[in-house]
């Protein structure tokens, strides 16, 4: 369970850390902690998966992403484990999560996949439909980034 | 970029150290000076490659619930819609995507229920009816790193 202390910490950590020599003692400093305390807390969150990582986010065109689709898929309930789980081995694949289908939206199964462009995108699709034998599936290309931030928790 | 940038991407990116002086300990494993490695991480940061250095979140241990929302927005509300969309602190991402269903953005909140009463704000505020709530049954895979 986290504490006050944690939201506090939380509260600094979902922004940017300062790039200085100690940059933790700074932030410490900011809310009246001591250093040590303040990097325990932190390997504490991350040890109990609070934390579900700690680094750098890459805008990742820049980095030399140029392309990402979501790929969304219709899957039989039966074999929704065993292809979710199939589609995960995949390097290409960053997020895969079974979602429950709404009204005229049927697929069920949602893969974001990376590549250097959209051709790549769509011949990792097809990889990854003869893997599973899964055809009925469409890529969803981001045309446009109306906003991409972090949650502010706290 | 070059080869010494690309390994402290690849570095950074899931194992920022977690001591007093993380870039003094970077420079030890990569073999460049703590000055470099700080240098070349702000250079990195102003040109865009790095959106920012620090935690990533579980929402749901810090008792937040998150989903995924898509959208059927005509061409002549696109604009109203985003603003109105953007304008709740939980949505993080948000996106045109090639569909009938074009608006596609992600929702993190305190509960379920709020976010259910906030689709019905932005349709009220919007006249966009349809908006699915697309919550995770199960998750397979989430990876944030890229090596670079």
């Amino acid at each position: 369970m986290i504490d006050e202390r944690d939201k506090i910490i939380i509260g600094l950590i979902q922004g940017d850390l300062p790039l200085q020599k100690k940059p933790f003692a700074k932030m410490a400093e900011s809310i009246g902690m001591t250093e040590s305390e303040f990097l325990e807390r932190i390997r504490a969150l991350k040890a109990s998966g609070v934390i579900r990582r700690f680094g750098a986010t890459l805008r990742h065109q820049e980095a030399g992403f140029s392309s990402n689709a979501m790929v969304a898929w219709i899957v039989p309930d039966d074999r929704i484990e065993e292809v979710g789980k199939a589609m995960a081995e995949f390097r290409e694949v960053t997020h895969c999560y079974q979602r429950r289908p709404q009204k005229d939206w049927k697929y069920n199964l949602f893969t974001m996949v990376h590549g250097d462009d959209k051709d790549a995108c769509y011949q990792v699709a097809k990889r990854m439909s003869e893997a599973t034998g899964m055809d009925e599936y469409i890529l969803l290309f981001s045309e446009k980034e109306f906003k991409k931030t972090s949650m502010a928790y706290f | 970029m070059d080869d010494s940038d690309r390994a402290i991407i690849n570095e950074i990116q899931s194992d920022f150290p977690i001591t007093e002086r993380p870039f003094q300990e970077l420079a030890t494993r990569l073999q460049l000076s703590e000055d470099e490695i700080l240098e070349r991480v702000k250079r990195l940061k102003e040109e865009g490659v790095i959106r920012r250095i620090g935690g990533n979140f579980n929402s749901k241990k810090l008792n937040f619930t998150s989903t995924l929302c898509a959208a059927r927005v005509p061409e002549q509300k696109l604009a109203k819609f985003v603003e109105t969309v953007n304008r709740y602190p939980g949505v993080t991402h948000n996106y045109l995507r090639n569909h009938g269903y074009n608006v596609w953005f992600t929702f993190i909140a305190e509960n379920m229920a709020y976010i259910d009463n906030a689709l019905n704000e932005i349709s009220a505020a919007t006249g966009v009816g349809e908006i699915r709530n697309l919550p995770a049954v199960r998750m397979f895979k989430i990876k944030v790193d890229f090596e670079v």
